[in-house]
């Protein structure tokens, strides 16, 4: 019953909560700098939906809080100190879903579910009209989900006959062709396979395809398979899944593997002795998908599954010289756009910032990961994420 | 992310392709030119005139007496260079007086138009007509609107078009749009709608020699082949629409292909689809012009709207309408203009769809 797969281990001595990976969390601490804690023990809650709490990734003292502008959490550090231990939940002996509803949010796990549109985490209270697991990772270099899912495969399954039970809402599983999941399909768990480019694992393209958003006000929630061990581990096992699976690559790294790392771990750290000497760019994700990792914010996010170190000329610039050309629209925008989206249009009325106009044309279905494909093909260097998410906060405000 | 975009640059990447991609065009033209000219000169000598492209084309040593390669490359130059020159030099000025106005940098999508331009006049269009075409290409195509890529129709069409008709009998008896001036007598579909193919035939007008562009005919557009390499390059380099290009030359097949079928078909009528696409300028204006991201529909139906409607107006003007026997023009202007109004249509239905969903 214990998962294992055949991975390389790197421990690491500092991790970290990412205060961006919580949008709308306002946090409250439940513990100070110099606390020393369990893994899986609540660190924070949101003031606003007290439930809904944030654990801690690893067992250690806490020893830095990081705040940014109007006192905003940007990080919370931990240095590591395995002796101190683990915490316990009791899983739930009833199938409730209101009971199951707690355990999660308990143990920390509601955390890794989140909600389209918008990206947040869903209100404790919320009834979705789908839930998504993405069991499939279709990103350049990305870790192949296959042999890990396979690895953990009971702790997966009882996370998701928990997920088909915390709402009435069908469950579906989107995994690769060739990766059939021995799960029995239902009225309420469905498997689909989904195949295509680069963009085929995105849960934007899920959703566009099943459920799609419209302009009824629904939800939707989706979750990252190894989100979903890590439930199923609490599950199973009454303790936090301490591990996530991720890779390295990129034309700066000297070996480029999948490697078992404790969650939030250290960027730095893990790369130590994996890097040519060449000047290098990190890249938090895939290479189109992801973006530079902030700085003091250099560790591994909420359901990152991978570190792109690209090698990059000692001449090369960060900011390339020719500044906000035109958006020449074209074939190639079409190609990578977001499935049903009419990008020109949309990106049109990102770049003014026209948040009415954006939601009419499906700017709800998406999240910055989906448009990032378009700033890449673009040429006018505008950042659709950045713009994508002004007008979602727009949006937001006003429902 | 933006930071780091490949793409960085990639305007002066996509203008260097665009040139690119007229070089084929341009290469046929200036030897098509050059023959076309020393053709007439050799049937007739005395119709030599005193102008500049003249007086240059024999300056470079251009012998109508058994011409070889040497002699219709530097007769065609002594046409296209001048009229390319000055088409750069107009559109410079213009360009530097609009940047100093708007205390912007200078645009260099001037360069491409005034190739474009050129390319759609004759070898024996009037230095006042390039003047005139195109100021009204940077000013009102281009310089109103914003600058580049703000524009909504193709800079470079709305100056010939509105060179075609400011001067209509130029454009019509004067064989301004019929190769070279006082030569040639009139242009292929002209001569396809009095006589059909047979009336081809007698101007030594046959598929071969439409397609490699061989005939008279403005500079740059008679050269079917030549086209096809531009398009070619575009095309692989993804800065056409293909849905579009294809969308064209459906339209010209089926309406022509009608128009063959329906009883009473003569004249232009009665022409087949690819002798559509072999004379005149369709094919050219099909891949430079109506391919102009900026001037055409940015929704994928859209283009398949448009681009039909593009063929099909060429075909019905050309059959409707015998005074435009090129159509390319018109039919084009009016595309680009009701492009919005598609993408507008074709919008409200994707929200319309997206306004019929449950969640």
């Amino acid at each position: 019953m214990v998962g294992s797969v055949d991975l390389e281990t790197k421990t690491v001595t500092t991790v970290a909560l990412l205060g961006p990976d919580y949008r709308r969390f306002s946090f409250e601490l439940l513990c100070e700098v110099g606390d020393e804690v369990k893994a899986g023990v609540a660190l924070m809650r949101d003031a606003r939906r007290p439930k809904v709490r944030l654990v801690a990734p690893a067992a250690g003292r806490i020893s830095r809080v990081e705040r940014g502008a109007r006192r905003k959490l940007l990080s919370l550090q931990i240095d590591v100190d395995d002796s101190l231990g683990v915490a316990r939940y009791e899983a739930p002996s009833d199938n409730e879903g209101s009971v199951l509803r707690s355990f999660m949010f308990e143990s920390g796990a509601w955390s890794s579910l989140r909600t389209r549109p918008f990206g947040n985490i869903p209100h404790p209270d919320a009834e979705p009209a789908a839930i998504f697991v993405t069991a499939l990772d279709t990103a350049p270099f990305a870790p192949d989900p296959r042999p890990i899912i396979d690895a953990w495969f009971d702790e997966f399954k009882a996370a998701v006959y928990t997920l088909e039970k915390i709402s009435a809402a069908p469950v579906y599983l989107c995994h690769a062709p060739d990766h059939p999941l021995a799960i029995e399909d239902s009225d309420r768990v469905r498997k689909v396979a989904f195949s295509g480019g680069d963009s085929a694992g995105l849960p934007g393209v899920h959703i566009n395809a099943l459920c799609p958003i419209g302009f009824a006000g629904g939800e939707v929630w989706h979750i990252g398979y190894q989100d979903v061990i890590a439930l199923g581990h609490l599950l199973l096992r009454g303790t936090p899944w301490l591990q996530r699976v991720i890779s390295i690559a990129g034309s700066a790294v000297k070996n480029p593997r999948s490697l078992l790392v404790p969650p939030g771990a250290d960027i730095d750290e893990l790369l130590v002795d994996e890097l040519t000497d060449s000047p290098n760019r990190i890249i938090a994700g895939a290479p189109i998908y992801g973006r530079a990792p902030a700085p003091g914010q250099e560790f591994l996010a909420a359901g990152q599954r991978q570190i792109t170190i690209q090698a990059r000329s000692a001449d090369e610039t960060e900011i390339p010289p020719e500044t906000a050309g035109v958006l020449i629209p074209g074939d190639r925008l079409e190609q990578v756009a977001p499935p049903g989206i009419y990008p020109v249009p949309l990106m049109r009325a990102l770049q003014l910032g026209d948040a009415e106009r954006a939601r009419e044309l499906g700017a709800l279905e998406l999240v910055e990961e989906d448009v990032a494909p378009l700033t890449h093909a673009c040429i006018s260097n505008n950042d659709y994420g950045l713009l994508l998410r002004n007008v979602l906060d727009q949006l937001e405000a006003g429902r | 992310m933006s930071a780091f975009s490949a793409a960085a640059g990639g305007q002066r990447r996509i203008r260097k392709i665009q040139l690119l991609a007229l070089l084929p065009v341009s290469i046929a033209a200036v030897v098509n030119c050059g023959y076309q000219y020393l053709s007439v000169l050799a049937a007739d000598p005395g119709r030599a005139s005193d102008d500049l492209r003249s007086n240059l084309a024999a300056g470079l040593g251009a012998s109508y007496q058994e011409p070889g390669f040497y002699d219709w490359i530097a007769a065609g130059l002594a046409h296209f260079l001048p009229m390319l020159l000055l088409a750069l030099v107009i559109g410079g000025f213009w360009e530097r007086i609009i940047a100093a106005q708007r205390k912007r940098a200078l645009e260099s999508g001037f360069i491409p138009i005034a190739l474009l331009l050129t390319l759609m006049l004759p070898g024996s269009a009037p230095f006042s007509h390039i003047v005139y075409g195109m100021s009204f290409a940077i000013l009102l195509g281009k310089g109103i609107f914003g600058g580049d890529g703000k524009t909504f129709i193709s800079p470079a069409l709305l100056g010939v078009a509105i060179v075609q008709v400011s001067f209509p009998s130029a454009a019509v008896q004067h064989p301004l749009w019929q190769g070279l001036a006082g030569y040639s007598g009139s242009d292929a579909i002209a001569r396809f709608h009095r006589g059909g193919e047979a009336a081809l035939g007698e101007a030594g007008i046959d598929l071969w020699s439409a397609f490699i562009g061989n005939i008279s005919g403005t500079l740059g557009t008679t050269s079917l082949l030549a086209v096809g390499l531009g398009a070619a390059l575009l095309l692989s380099a993804r800065i056409i629409a293909w849905r579009l290009l294809l969308a064209q030359f459906i339209g010209l097949a089926v309406v022509a292909t009608l128009f063959n079928l329906s009883g009473s078909a003569e004249g232009a009528a009665a022409m087949p689809a690819y002798w559509h696409l072999l004379l005149g300028s369709f094919a050219f204006g099909a891949v430079f012009i109506a391919c102009d991201p900026f001037a055409s529909c940015c929704t994928t139906p859209g283009r398949w709207i448009q681009g039909f409607l593009i063929g099909a107006l060429v075909v019905l003007i050309r059959v409707a309408n015998s005074t435009h026997p090129d159509a390319v023009i018109p039919a084009m202007l009016l595309a680009s203009i009701t492009a919005p109004l598609i993408d507008h249509a074709v919008i409200a239905w994707n929200i319309r769809q997206r306004g019929r969903r449950h969640v």
